[in-house]
């Protein structure tokens, strides 16, 4: 290898810098906009970081509109969808991966094909599926289509780890003595672990982010979740921006916390399969 | 490998059940629907065949929104291309401060939707926002642009969109670029080659099948995205310079309470869809890609 050019490095430097600003200036924008009060707001010309920095803001937010409410609701959704899907497919894609059967490869492919659909094409027979089973207007609702559209991903995710751990692994306990659900349990989960972790992560993310479903599904102020009672906020007067950036912190906190806590598996995730959005 | 068939079904019994009844169900519904004239929520509904259809052919807001639909995704397609190669290129050389940034640039798509739109709709704001200030102190622009009006509103969705989702290209690419075996390089240097050349002749050939997948699921993604556009423009006012297909279907159906015309243009974005996956396959012939 040569070494690297002063000119080279520059030209690194210069390009990641470029890409921080990118990335991370927006945000930067959001959380000093929360912290500042009205009149610094508007205040001409900008002011990068704030003079007087307040937590008004969030105050306000607070007290005055059901945003813990759209927040606790966003977390028990999300948090059921996680544990409801992993349970799912993980079972799923243990039968995919150590049981053979007539079919079982048209099923793996059949999963794959649902993968192609965007929420938006079925979710007028959802709609009228959701209302005909009386759910309409219930946090179940949201649960099931966030574990219906995350479903075909992690059984695909977790076929592939599955199908990493040597079948011997699992027979050498069974061996020793131990029943099938213990082997399943102490050998092939912990190593199926990162996998287990993107799909989790990557489930999260879906149902904490989703807008549609919760449109469509949800009339009731106190069982909206973040994106559209936010929305609702955004839309009801004036926009009140320090309140709406402070709303815009308390949302992204818990979904970057989330993601930064977990990262690495997350690539590792996403390449072994590939992410919806 | 166990030949216990019935324990295997049983396993994936939930997954079957979940998919099949609020997937594959549903499809078969909707295409149905699209071939009945229905209330949203009554349950009457009279068979029209494929008056929908034909209704859809002479409407004047279905081009519309195809048009906008097709400038929205190719562009955002290509500009996320444009900012998203080059980022993970970058991330892929070895300099100090590298895994942080690698995390940084993942943020966008990280950040739900909702935020993504909001800080952009107060950055590009008219009267206070700090693209405007910037643009207006630099000299670029005489006066503030009206971000949010008709005139640039699909640029604001645009913008909005590529900041996004460019890091799923990077981290995508990112992943690929890492398999490359470092000889390659070495010999491509050895024998003289320029930064440029090696890219064309080492990088670009190696990486042509992730490109592929990339432009496929983007493009596909894009064209479908519902909540991005709906959330830039909401119904009323501007948002007619940026309805989409989604957006369209989604108006027909909660909005107008046609439920079968509604079920009818989501058929018809299915079909697009495939019609237009069929022949990218064809015209780059690479069935082993996504294999």
């Amino acid at each position: 290898m040569r070494r690297a050019g002063a000119g080279r490095a520059a030209a690194l430097y210069a390009g990641g810098l470029s890409l921080l600003l990118v990335g991370a200036f927006p945000l930067f924008w959001m959380v000093s906009t929360s912290l500042k009060p009205s009149g610094e707001i508007f205040a001409t010309p900008p002011r990068l970081i704030p003079a007087h920095p307040t937590l008004e803001n969030f105050q306000r937010l607070l007290a005055d509109t059901n945003f813990l409410t759209f927040f606790r609701n966003s977390v028990i959704i999300s948090l059921t969808t996680v544990a409801l899907t992993l349970v799912v497919s993980a079972l799923g894609a243990y039968s995919l991966t150590r049981f053979s059967f007539a079919g079982r490869d048209k099923v793996a492919g059949l999963v794959l094909l649902t993968y192609m659909f965007a929420p938006i094409m079925i979710i007028i027979p959802f709609y009228i599926l959701v209302r005909l089973f009386g759910i309409a207007n219930t946090r179940l609702a949201l649960v099931l289509s966030y574990t219906t559209f995350c479903l075909p991903f992690c059984l695909w995710l977790l076929r592939a780890f599955f199908q990493s751990i040597p079948i011997e692994l699992e027979e050498a306990a069974l061996v020793d003595g131990a029943g099938r659900g213990r082997a399943v349990w102490h050998v092939v989960l912990p190593l199926a672990l990162p996998g287990l972790i993107a799909a989790a992560i990557f489930t999260f993310i879906l149902a904490y982010n989703d807008f549609l479903f919760a449109l469509v599904l949800i009339s009731s102020d106190e069982l909206k979740t973040l994106p559209v009672g936010v929305n609702d906020l955004f839309n009801a007067t004036i926009v009140d921006w320090g309140m709406i950036m402070a709303a815009g912190v308390m949302i992204t906190a818990p979904a970057v916390a989330f993601f930064v806590a977990v990262q690495r598996y997350l690539i590792q995730g996403w390449g072994a399969g590939g992410v919806k959005g | 490998m166990r030949k216990n068939a019935l324990a295997g079904w049983l396993l994936l019994a939930p997954a079957l059940t979940l998919l099949g009844g609020l997937v594959l169900f549903p499809i078969l519904y909707n295409a149905w629907l699209s071939l009945h004239d229905k209330h949203a929520f009554l349950t009457v509904h009279t068979f029209v065949g494929l008056r929908h259809y034909v209704y859809f052919a002479h409407d004047e807001e279905f081009w519309n929104s195809f048009y906008y639909g097709v400038v929205y995704a190719g562009s955002t397609m290509v500009l996320q291309l444009l900012l998203g190669i080059p980022a993970a290129l970058l991330l892929n050389e070895a300099f100090r401060g590298r895994n942080l940034l690698r995390g940084v640039v993942l943020f966008p798509y990280v950040i739900p939707t909702i935020v993504a739109v909001m800080l952009w709709k107060w950055l590009l704001n008219d009267s206070y926002g700090l693209v405007n200030h910037l643009l207006v102190t630099t000299g670029i622009v005489r006066v503030p642009l009206a971000w949010l009006g008709r005139d640039y509103i699909m640029w604001s969705l645009v913008i909005t969109s590529v900041w996004q989702f460019f890091p799923f290209v990077v981290v995508t690419y990112l992943a690929r670029l890492q398999t490359i075996p470092p000889e390659l390089y070495e010999a491509a240097t050895v024998d003289g080659a320029t930064a440029w050349r090696r890219f064309v002749h080492v990088t670009l050939p190696q990486t042509r099948n992730v490109l592929f997948v990339i432009v496929l699921l983007r493009s596909i993604w894009m064209f479908t995205k519902f909540d991005t556009v709906w959330l830039m423009a909401g119904e009323g006012g501007v948002s007619r310079y940026i309805r989409t297909l989604p957006v369209y279907a989604y108006a027909r159906s909660f909005t107008y309470l046609q439920a079968g015309m509604g079920a009818a243009l989501a058929v018809i974005m299915f079909v697009l869809l495939l019609v237009a996956t069929a022949v990218y396959f064809r015209v780059f012939r690479q069935e082993e890609a996504l294999a």
